[in-house]
């Protein structure tokens, strides 16, 4: 099984069609920006946006509408694009005194045929002015079916801090995912091997352990990147950050305590039991913790992670088979790894 | 005294592979404003590229490490 090529291969394959697909994959089109918010009813409003992944110019059925919170929308009357990405909106804004209120805050959504839709949820804030004019009731429609058009479906979603780093989730949460799947082998080795006694197991479990440990380092630092571009520093005090990095130290004294014994056996067994318990520790820090306060990882406040809104279809698509690569290009690295191991030991054994 | 040398090396590799990983960050973190606009650009792409990279560039540094030591035990072997 170590020596064969089949799984190698197709996990070097599999990455491959992650990488692709993980990188080349368009986003869904977005809203970046949005000029005057502040609008007043019964005027002639221009709502001027800068789009994100759009063609403007070329497409000929720019529509926009606002969404009023009794699930009213409001249709533009017009459309002006200035270039690929910006276009202003005219929107002819009807008095609705039937809500009583000053202001009527509306999300901005925006379609065209080629790009399909965006929404900007609460951005355009209606003010109503003092003396209402006549009621326009037929100046709303009730729903939007049959009215946008969805585009080409195959994107990842556009999220407004993300951005086009929604990829990381390829590169990023993959490797922990990879990272927990080695170590449960590895933590299974080293009971097999205070079970048995067998060397054999030992040297599995350690070569397991130090791969893991390569992807929770990297886990650590591409995370540390993408928090500089999303939510703006290297390191947030966040709980699962600051748990990660101390399960990640837990696991360097392992192989502190493995260079540091010189009888063999003891090593060995000492670092089987060490390990057993690290990874105990690190269920704790890494699940519990960071879902018992608040953090800004998914998954917190026990909210299920990776639910809902964070993964959709067109993401899972790429991410489940990038764990089982990232799984098997770890296991492949660790064969190599025990094998180095195993020959050492025969030396040793034969000296 | 054997021991003690080889116990030094491990650290000292060891402290190499986390220099050379967080290197990356280093020098975006100096060249903090032209660097970071740089790989804001067009979306935050760039960022995603040098994640990328990164996880490439630290699994080769850990290859090269396994090199290394498959050539001391050849030359184990071929001394004896």
């Amino acid at each position: 099984m170590m020596r064969q090529w089949w799984w190698k291969i197709s996990g070097v394959l599999i990455l491959l069609y992650t990488i692709i697909l993980g990188l080349l994959t368009p986003l869904k089109p977005g809203i970046v920006k949005i000029h005057n918010t502040q609008v007043t009813s019964g005027e002639v409003a221009e709502i001027e946006i800068v789009g994100y992944n759009t063609h403007f110019d070329e497409a000929s059925q720019n529509k926009a509408y606002l969404r009023l919170e009794n699930e009213k929308y409001l249709p533009s009357t017009n459309a002006i694009s200035h270039s690929f990405n910006e276009i202003t909106y005219i929107f002819d804004i009807p008095h609705f005194p039937e809500s009583g209120e000053k202001i009527v805050v509306a999300s901005l959504i925006i379609n065209n045929e080629i790009d399909g839709s965006a929404v900007l949820p609460a951005s355009v804030f209606i003010q109503q002015a003092p003396v209402p004019g006549a009621i326009h009731e037929g100046a709303f429609i009730d729903n939007l079916s049959g009215l946008v058009d969805p585009g080409w479906s195959f994107r990842f979603p556009y999220r407004s801090i993300l951005h086009e780093t929604i990829r990381n989730t390829f590169f990023h949460i993959t490797l922990w995912f990879s990272m927990f799947i080695m170590l449960g082998t590895g933590v299974f080795y080293a009971i097999r091997y205070l079970k048995y006694r067998r060397v054999n197991d030992d040297l599995k479990s350690r070569a397991l352990t130090s791969v893991s440990v390569l992807f929770g380092l990297l886990g650590l630092i591409t995370g540390s990147i993408w928090a500089r571009f999303t939510w703006g520093t290297w390191w947030t005090p966040d709980v699962k950050l600051n748990m990660t990095a101390v399960a990640m130290l837990i696991y360097l004294a392992y192989f502190v305590l493995r260079s540091s014994i010189k009888d063999q056996d003891q090593e060995a067994r000492l670092a089987s039991v060490y390990n057993v318990f690290a990874f105990v520790a690190l269920i704790p820090l890494v699940f519990v913790i960071p879902r018992l306060t608040d953090s800004l990882h998914p998954g917190s406040g026990g909210n299920p992670a990776l639910g809902g809104e964070d993964l959709d279809n067109t993401l899972r698509l790429v991410f489940y088979p990038a764990i089982l690569g990232f799984t098997l290009l770890g296991i492949w690295m660790t064969s190599l790894y025990y094998r180095i191991l195993n020959v050492k030991e025969k030396l040793l054994e034969k000296t | 005294m054997n021991m003690m040398i080889s116990y030094k090396l491990r650290i000292e590799k060891f402290l190499i592979l986390v220099v050379a990983l967080l290197l990356p960050c280093a020098a975006i973190a100096s060249g903090e404003s032209g660097v970071v606009d740089f790989l804001r650009n067009t979306g935050k792409i760039y960022s995603v590229v040098t994640l990328v990279l990164i996880v490439f560039i630290g699994m080769i540094i850990f290859l090269i490490r396994l090199d290394k030591k498959l050539t001391k035990l050849e030359n184990q072997i071929n001394n004896e």
